[in-house]
């Protein structure tokens, strides 16, 4: 038994040394297992099988604070670093808008490119009566407690701003009546739509596609610009149903604010670049990735304005001053 | 008396933990339950458990003799000393100085304590780093 | 039977010398895991994933290699618990309380080797469990909405009195302890900071594994230091006695129906999203005390003390794999872990997974048996192995001890602050364990806690502010029953147990199976 044992110690550490002389880093704000984790793990396997990064890319768990500990990290001490780069999300854009990371703005980092987006959707137990987005607000426009509203994220968190933004854009002027619940994670909220105890469900695409098939929900709204191809054509959006919202969970990254001009576009390029192959295509299919493609100067730009957007809405329901 | 002390230290944590949780802001935005009422009633069970403690003590514990309580209270500088210091001089040498100091301190020979300090040090980074791959504090040499 | 054939499809696709050997590697590194302080099944499944990726496995064999982690990380766990008092992982915490005193008393190694028994009993109960009865089980997790989960957690506290020491104010000063820390972070209702004092590390909470690593490690450390047990090997004389290391038949037999019924409790808990294995193994003590606990014998060394929880726990593992294959919904953290990796190996868990790819599943379940047998041989062998631990002198073995569980810590959030946290709440653990203040109520106070309430405040912002809310179901009604029956009994059965424990203390040396 001893013997075997140090064989496989000794077959794991020759793989842990074999690819272990890391060049670049990647930060994930979160223990491991959450969805940044998995950006960093999943980006640094597929640049280097693209042999885009020489060696294996070191993830670094840096948790706490809900991206805010390493985000005050890279301000503070990695300023100059040319191999790192961070996990984010519009998680990160959504706490850096209501300011949840104290003292730090979004400008105090170079923001990269993203890898794709997750819609968002709005949905009903299969037996509900509602069929349409709007049958759906006018119920909460008539009574608003006699709907519940579950989502994955804390109250002012992204799922619960989504139904903000689409109840607002629906004519309903005080939108904080809507009752929202947050549960940990779109798994358990979908399960209590299941179990009845919520009328309705706001998340991603991807947390709702196993019980849409399965025909236990039913997608009454897809938050995108247009309906999106393969299995979810069916998907009516919000926007044909005469609700002008889009919600993108988008997933990408950012490099600390004093990286060389140099490093900035040789980042930018390698993801570029991975995000065009195919191999990036087969992971976006199947984690139920919906394409966005912003890179550089576009994405600088669009972090600012969904940073902007967020800030507003915050601002018209109160979550901040 | 240890157990009247604690009883009293109770009641005192659970006003200050009634009084922390007064100070929270609410949002705009809460629910029908707030904030705020669960951990009052946590302050509430607190204060109630500490009267009970102190109106009837257990027996007295054996407290330890101030040499000994010093040396505990050595240990606990030396491993905040560790914490703050891990990131700066890195994994393998701030571990080797705080294996070697506790291991002493628990009666070893000075030399025998380097020796078991350098080698305890060496081994959790042969488990940790190169085996199961964990990122360590590196500091300026690079381990 | 559809089932059988379906196994066998799934033993064939698991039976390769590449997956047994995934699966002997992945027990190994995962009971090594579980008995280091500080890396529980969670942290371990999610280090090795990247191993899984950079081998290039499939979607099956790295299955195999990560549940065998999770597998062998819940073997793991109790043995830090019997022979240093230190729990591996969280829900080994109540492997502690008979499991060390067992050591004490010279019987470490029947207590390893007994507790590997109930460890495989609840795993292999569990595995079956899982293959007949998941769509059924499924429907029952959907019985709970937030106001059962809120009357199943009240069931856990009162029933915690049972569990641990004598003075009933310690129990629930230390279990308010543990719920008042829980509450230390950004509120995930409202999003307000709570109790954080504006410093950005308290946000998320506090960490029960820095909880639960400085409490009992780290205290243990200084109360080596105060006694400088150090050099007095013959201080633990008792405990470097290991005795046999094989269970007698008749604790065997003696333990069966422990064993029988913590499998039971610890699957329902572990299938119950939220709830987990440390609910299991808790619930699966403070029961097995409960019924079985006439002499006072738990908590001094009881060899029921030792199977109920472990077997309790390793169902409950198995009972978490339920929800998460099903619905999609992570039970605990391992298998929050476990989730991400089937996402990413483009498999959808769900309500239609068992249909749309049923070779994985199939193939994950006979890993399950694989993984089970090969701990429970792994196991009892390496009984003695485990037991020279004992054989170092404290002041070598304590050190050791101290400087694992920070860099388990350290290793998992990369954090000086985590480290701190950690120290304080060793010092903590100290001055507790001195004033006679039970530590598991602590633990299970910060582990609950804020499923707890955001359950009760779930509950009552549906029914839009109405507390009735809270006893509105049959289910919650039956749960608040049970907990006041659990907490009322003990205080007049409490009082017969003591005055018989008086008449015969003189009489009796106390042998317990």
């Amino acid at each position: 038994m001893a013997l075997k044992f140090v064989r496989a110690a000794v077959t794991v550490a020759g793989l842990t040394l074999a690819t272990g002389a890391t060049a670049s880093e990647c930060i994930a704000p979160a223990n491991p297992g959450g969805g940044w984790d998995f950006t960093c793990r999943q980006v640094g396997k597929s640049l280097q099988d693209l042999g885009l990064i020489d060696s294996t890319m070191q993830v670094v768990n840096l948790a706490g604070g809900g991206g805010g500990v390493a985000y005050a990290e890279v301000v503070n001490k990695r300023m100059e670093e040319d191999e790192l780069i961070v996990a984010a999300s519009a998680a990160t854009a959504t706490r850096l808008a209501q300011g949840a990371y104290p003292g730090n703005t979004m400008d105090e980092v170079r923001w990269l490119a993203t890898i794709g987006a997750d819609y968002g959707v709005v949905a009903v137990a299969a037996d509900s009566a509602v069929q349409t987005l709007p049958e759906l607000l006018d119920q909460i426009k008539s009574d608003p407690t006699s709907v519940s509203v579950a989502g994955g994220s804390a109250v002012g968190g992204w799922d619960h701003l989504k139904v903000l933004i689409a109840a607002n854009a629906y004519g309903i002027d005080d939108v904080r009546s809507v009752k929202y619940i947050a549960f940990d994670g779109g798994g358990e909220a979908v399960t209590q739509l299941l179990a009845g105890s919520v009328q309705a469900f706001t998340g991603d695409i991807s947390e709702a596609k196993g019980f849409v098939d399965s025909g236990d929900i039913r997608v009454v709204a897809i938050l995108s610009p247009e309906r999106l191809g393969g299995d979810f054509a069916d998907f009516p959006t919000a926007k044909e149903q005469g609700v002008d919202v889009i919600g993108a969970n988008w997933r990408g990254f950012y490099a600390p604010g004093g990286m060389s001009d140099e490093a900035y576009d040789g980042w930018v390029a390698k993801i570029a670049e991975l995000y065009a192959s195919d191999t990036w295509k087969e992971v976006m299919a199947n984690n139920g990735l919906a394409p966005l493609d912003l890179q550089g100067a576009d994405f600088e730009a669009f972090v600012a304005d969904s940073v902007a957007q967020i800030q507003q809405i915050s601002k018209e329901i109160g979550i901040i001053k | 008396m240890s157990d009247r002390i604690f009883g009293a230290v109770g009641l005192l944590i659970a006003i200050v933990y009634a009084w922390a949780t007064l100070q929270i802001e609410e949002s705009f935005l809460s629910d029908a339950v707030g904030p705020k009422t669960f951990p009052l009633g946590i302050a509430v069970i607190l204060g109630l458990a500490s009267i009970a403690i102190a109106l009837k003590p257990d027996s007295e514990p054996e407290w330890p003799s101030l040499g000994r309580l010093a040396e505990i209270l050595a240990a606990v500088v030396v491993m905040v000393l560790y914490a703050e210091f891990l990131p700066v001089v890195g994994f393998l040498i701030a571990t080797a100085f705080a294996t070697t100091y506790l291991t002493w301190r628990l009666d070893t020979p000075p030399l025998q304590a380097v020796l078991i300090g350098t080698l305890t040090s060496g081994g959790i980074y042969v488990v940790f780093k190169l085996i199961l791959g964990l990122s360590l504090a590196s500091g300026p040499f690079g381990f | 039977m559809d089932i059988f054939t379906n196994l066998a499809d799934g033993f064939a696709t698991a039976l390769t010398f590449q997956n047994l050997a995934l699966a002997l590697l992945g027990t190994f590194l995962g009971t090594m895991m579980g008995a280091l302080p500080g890396l529980g099944p969670a942290n371990g499944v999610a280090i090795l994933i990247p191993l899984a990726f950079t081998l290039g496995l499939g979607a099956t064999p790295s299955l195999i290699l990560l549940t065998s982690v999770y597998y062998g990380a819940m073997y793991g766990g109790r043995i830090s618990s019997i022979l240093l008092n230190i729990p591996g992982d969280e829900p080994a915490m109540m492997t502690c309380l008979d499991g060390h005193p067992m050591a004490l008393k010279g019987r470490a190694g029947e207590a390893l080797s007994l507790s590997g028994v109930a460890s495989f009993v609840g795993a292999f109960l569990a595995t079956w469990g899982l293959i007949l009865l998941a769509p059924q089980l499924v429907k029952f997790a959907l019985l709970f909405g937030p106001a059962e989960y809120f009357a199943l957690f009240a069931l856990a506290f009162a029933t915690l009195g049972g569990v641990s020491s004598t003075n009933q104010a310690k129990s629930a000063f230390a279990a308010m302890l543990g719920l008042g820390l829980a509450v230390i972070g950004v509120d995930t209702q409202t999003g307000v900071p709570r109790l954080t004092f504006g410093e950005v590390h308290l946000y998320d909470g506090l960490d029960f594994l820095v909880a639960i690593v400085g409490l009992f490690a780290l205290s243990e450390v200084f109360i080596f230091l105060e006694h400088r047990h150090g050099s007095a090997d013959a201080g633990k004389s008792a405990a470097t006695k290991i005795g046999r290391i094989t269970p007698s038949w008749s604790m065997l037999k003696a333990t069966t129906p422990t064993m029988l019924r913590s499998s039971a409790l610890g699957f329902i808990a572990g299938v119950l999203p939220g709830a987990g294995a440390s609910l299991g193994s808790f619930i699966s003590y403070s029961f097995e005390k409960r019924l079985k606990d006439r002499d006072g014998t738990f908590g001094k060394g009881d060899p029921r003390g030792v199977a109920a929880p472990e077997a309790g726990n390793n169902a409950a593992a198995g009972g978490a794999l339920v929800p998460m294959l099903a619905l999609g919904v992570p039970g605990s953290g391992t298998t929050a872990v476990l989730l991400a990796v089937l996402l990413s190996l483009n498999i959808t868990p769900g309500p239609l997974l068992f249909q749309n790819n049923a070779d994985v599943v199939w193939g994950l379940i006979a890993a399950l048996f694989i993984a089970n047998f090969m701990l429970l041989a792994m196991n009892i062998p390496m009984v003695g192995l485990f037991t020279r631990l004992l054989m170092v002198p404290p002041r070598i073995l304590m050190p050791i001890v101290a400087m694992v569980s920070f860099v388990g810590i350290y290793g998992i959030s990369g954090s000086s602050f985590d480290l701190l946290v950690m120290i304080g709440f060793g010092v903590m653990g100290w001055v507790l364990r001195k004033l006679d203040v039970p530590l598991v109520p602590i633990i299970l106070g910060t582990l609950l806690g804020n499923t707890m309430e955001n359950n009760m405040r779930r509950a009552v912002t549906i029914a839009n502010g109405d507390y009735g809310t809270l006893v509105g179901s049959p289910l919650a009604i039956s749960l608040w029953a049970v907990a006041i029956i659990g907490f009322v009994l003990p205080l007049f059965v409490g009082r017969l147990v003591k005055a018989r424990m008086h008449a015969r203390r003189d009489t009796e040396s106390s042998t317990s199976d």
